[in-house]
């Protein structure tokens, strides 16, 4: 796009804001109990004021309530959702097929806010009204450049009070080049989110000063620490010379496994994908008298201490990859 | 020619760009804005300028900065490693040079559009870091990829073996957000914090909360390095280089040093503090203010430690007795600091030491004679003593 | 789930006892179903896998209903959800293992707000905050 198409698309795509994406939507079927508990079934919901009027009744819901969070469940489009929507019905749709004709083809939720004004009864009739509230300006995400897109959905009953609303925001943007085929949206408003690959941690770079520990690891479930074959002092990390001796010549011992804490955080933030937080992070005085930085596993965070003993459990992740973590000593 | 760098150079311009969280420019533009403002705060002209000093991290080149600014010939440039590590070492290779006469003038700079480009707080990765990969290889597997996670490793054994709590490291990212309140170039400027703030903000890596952490921000900052006897004539009042040094401790690592028998002090910063006393003729006594490198508050403590302003283990009571405030036995980063001005890798901490040297501080104590500053905690690092002519 | 919580009985930080929930085929395309969302992607994995994605992935809709139970059933009978905020991250794909994470993060005279953190192999699927009534 040059300058003058980048502005005539964007004052195109400013006359979205503000527009209804159609008419108003009432729900096929009134709140009624046969979905409430379809809808417990598949949540592994027992909450009494969904389930049993008896019970009910000895809470403050009084009666069979719908579950708040099915709010939205009661104006789907339902069956006619699976065609698709190639041509759009709605301004909605016509707004995220504006976007991807300029190459915006990216979609991805990315918020909601649901207020419940209150719990709903049986029998009522909800009727839902959507507006395209904001389109934001052009925003660098690490998906791509692309613009942030909320609706807000008023919920009414059959008399018109004032049930709830919802906020939706999605991010459609324009994927770097390479990832324009791979991954995807999936659901043509972005109700979906979209990732190519199960990410795993992130591997050691290998070299060939410490590639041959992590082959140790992987192929013989062992601790390795190198030793020098001059001196025999040990060390960790692995290194290409002795510092006691200066002999470049060195072996590996096994570790016995045990050792103790002595000191650890607990990550929590910020958060990378392929790891599991909160993470006990552990430096570990080794028994062979060396230090490494590890993991802490079956121990809650709050039960860590400085001091504590730890035994070597080798860990395998999904993809295979093994690692030295410590746990608990029996 | 000098046996020591003592009083052999001087800063004698200033320059800096507007601190946000999205310059909206490109690091070359915010490198090169604040180079020509220290010359310009000098009373120089970009042709004075014969040497260039920045990080390794610094994505401008010094031939692309002085092609810009409009510097001609050059006899001198180098480039200091370790991340926020490098701030001193600027300072100490620029004064080497002109010391030696190896360059008259020399601008040493950091620029970075590091909170709307890459992140540091985002972490190593096995694409960005390069050099060192291997020796990243046996943290990054584990989850420890940023450096909160690597300086939380060493705060949570300090802090239990001396009795530290998070009141103590409120205390000093308290103290830095009221500075910042007269600062008109903080980030957190208009934005007090009180100890509910504080503890209420969320975990990052215990013990460190968020505002125990430093900020990411886009910005430039340089100083311009003369010698000692050239800064009298210029037009600023100089800020004369009494000690400076680069410090690297017997089992260094960047930010991984976990191998040593005492990993609740920083003895690089030990050795740093040995060293500059020792060129100066001056001890912890005779410091009147400075900028300690405040990425995460636990920094402080040790630091307070290290040049001997307090014993071992003592810097949570000292903290606590308001010392780091304005009135107080050390006031320090009475810009706000990396916390609360903004992260501007260490060289921001320098341009308050020289302005508090001039008198010039958004909040400048009385009587200021020496001022400390000290480079990134956790790497091979480095301090210099400021003082009058 | 039977005595409810007064918000004068909680703390903030205070913890929920953590729930990890294996994700099946059945429950993500149930889910989908039961909240009348018939997306492909939610409960024909060949859809999926065209859009590029290994498998068929749970809806909006099912995550803030597995959220909303395991706020519930922490809280008590008598806690009204007033609000639900949501971040949305990665899928929550069958053969996952979805963990539940709960804390309060926020209170006032009658009411609490409870963030919940939903991670599996991906990483962060959910952070869902909900705004609870509390007896006072
Ligand atoms: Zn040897």
């Amino acid at each position: 796009m040059n300058e003058n198409d980048k502005k005539a698309f964007e004052t195109q795509l400013r006359t979205f804001v503000g527009r209804p994406i159609g008419p108003p939507m009432t729900g096929r079927d009134p709140v009624n109990e046969p979905m409430i508990r379809q809808w417990c079934d598949a949540m592994g919901e027992t909450h009494p004021a969904y389930l049993d009027a008896k019970a009910a009744k000895g809470t403050i819901h009084g009666e069979i309530k719908a579950p708040p969070t099915m709010l939205q469940a009661w104006v789907m489009e339902g069956w006619e959702m699976h065609e698709g929507y190639d041509e759009p019905k709605n301004e909605q749709h016509r707004l995220h097929k504006f976007l991807a004709d300029h190459g915006y083809t990216g979609v991805l939720g990315t918020n909601t806010e649901e207020n419940y004004t209150r719990y709903l009864r049986l029998g009522e009739q909800v009727t839902a009204e959507t507006v395209i509230a904001e389109i934001s300006d052009e925003k660098a995400t690490g998906r791509g450049i692309g613009y942030f897109i909320t609706t807000r959905t008023s919920f009414v009953n059959e008399k018109g009070e004032d049930i709830g609303s919802m906020s939706f925001r999605v991010l459609r943007y324009k994927p770097p080049a390479e990832a324009a085929s791979a991954g995807g949206g999936a659901g043509k408003d972005g109700k979906s989110a979209a990732v190519a690959a199960k990410p795993t941690r992130i591997k050691p770079p290998m070299g060939q000063d410490n590639a041959w520990w992590w082959e140790k690891v992987a192929k013989e479930n062992v601790l390795p620490i190198q030793r020098c074959t001059g001196c025999g002092k040990l060390r960790h990390p692995p290194r290409p010379m002795c510092d006691a001796c200066g002999s470049q010549k060195w072996d590996s011992i096994a570790a016995s496994g045990r050792g103790t804490i002595h000191t650890f955080t607990v990550i929590h933030y910020p958060q990378f994908p392929g790891y599991d937080y909160p993470i006990v992070s552990i430096i570990v005085d080794l028994e062979e008298g060396e230090r490494m930085a590890s993991t802490l596993v079956e121990c809650k965070p709050e039960q860590v201490a400085i001091g504590m003993p730890v035994e070597l459990l080798i860990h395998t992740d999904e993809d295979g990859f093994k690692i030295p973590f410590f746990r608990p000593a029996k | 020619m000098p046996t020591t760098i003592h009083n052999e150079a001087a800063v004698a311009g200033i320059g800096q760009t507007a601190y946000s969280k999205k310059s909206g420019v490109s690091e070359l533009s915010l490198a090169t804005e604040a180079v020509r403002k220290a010359i310009d705060d000098a009373g120089l002209r970009p042709s004075d300028v014969d040497g260039l000093v920045t990080y390794t991290m610094d994505s401008s080149d010094e031939v692309e900065v002085a092609r810009t600014v409009g510097i001609g010939d050059m006899t001198f440039w180098s480039k200091v490693n370790y991340g926020g590590g490098a701030a001193v070492g600027l300072v100490a290779h620029a004064a080497m040079a002109v010391a030696t006469g190896m360059a008259k003038n020399v601008v040493v700079y950091r620029a970075l559009n590091g909170r709307s480009g890459q992140r540091m707080g985002q972490g190593v990765s096995g694409q960005i870091i390069s050099s060192d990969l291997i020796h990243w290889s046996w943290y990054m597997p584990f989850g420890l990829l940023t450096p909160a996670s690597w300086i939380a490793l060493q705060a949570k054994l300090y802090m239990e073996k001396y009795g530290a709590t998070s009141e103590h490291l409120a205390h000093i990212a308290i103290t830095q957000r009221m500075h910042a309140q007269n600062n008109p170039n903080a980030a957190m400027r208009g934005k007090p914090m009180t100890m509910d703030d504080y503890m209420n903000a969320r975990m990052i890596c215990e013990p460190l909360r968020l505002f125990d952490c430093c900020q990411e921000d886009d910005g430039g900052c340089a100083l311009l390095i003369t010698s000692a006897e050239r800064a009298k004539d210029m037009k600023q009042k100089p800020a004369v280089i009494r000690a400076v040094t680069q410090a690297s401790f017997e089992g260094q690592e960047q930010m991984t040093s976990f191998y040593r028998e005492d990993l609740a002090a920083l003895p690089e910063m030990e050795l740093a503090a040995k060293i500059i006393y020792e060129q100066s003729g001056l001890g912890a006594k005779d410091i009147d203010a400075a900028c300690l490198y405040d990425a995460f508050t636990p920094e402080i403590l040790m630091q307070l430690e290290a040049f001997g302003f307090c014993g071992k283990g003592e810097a949570k009571d000292f903290v606590t007795a308001d010392s780091l405030t304005l009135g107080g036995a050390l006031p320090n980063n009475t810009h706000g600091g990396l916390l609360s001005e903004a992260y501007l890798h260490g060289v921001n901490n320098l341009a308050e030491g020289v302005r508090l040297i001039r008198g010039t501080s958004c909040n400048q104590p009385e009587g200021v004679d020496h001022v400390l500053v000290t480079s990134g905690v956790g790497v091979p690092t480095g301090a210099v003593i400021f003082g009058q002519v | 789930m039977t005595k409810t919580f007064k918000a004068s009985e909680l703390t903030i930080g205070q913890e929920l006892p953590p729930l990890d929930l294996k994700i099946t085929a059945t429950l993500v395309a149930g889910g989908a179903l039961a909240s009348r969302d018939y997306t492909p992607v939610h409960h024909d994995r060949d859809a999926a896998v065209a859009q590029g994605l290994p498998d068929m992935f749970m809806n909006i809709l099912t995550t803030q209903g597995l959220c909303s139970r395991y706020v519930t059933d922490w809280a008590g009978v008598d806690a009204v959800v007033t609000r639900v905020r949501t971040k949305l991250g990665g899928p929550n794909m069958p053969g996952d293992l979805l963990k539940l994470r709960g804390k309060v993060v926020a209170k006032s005279e009658k009411s609490v707000d409870v963030e919940v953190a939903g991670n599996n192999a991906w990483g962060n699927h959910v952070t869902a905050t909900f705004t609870l009534a509390l007896p006072a």
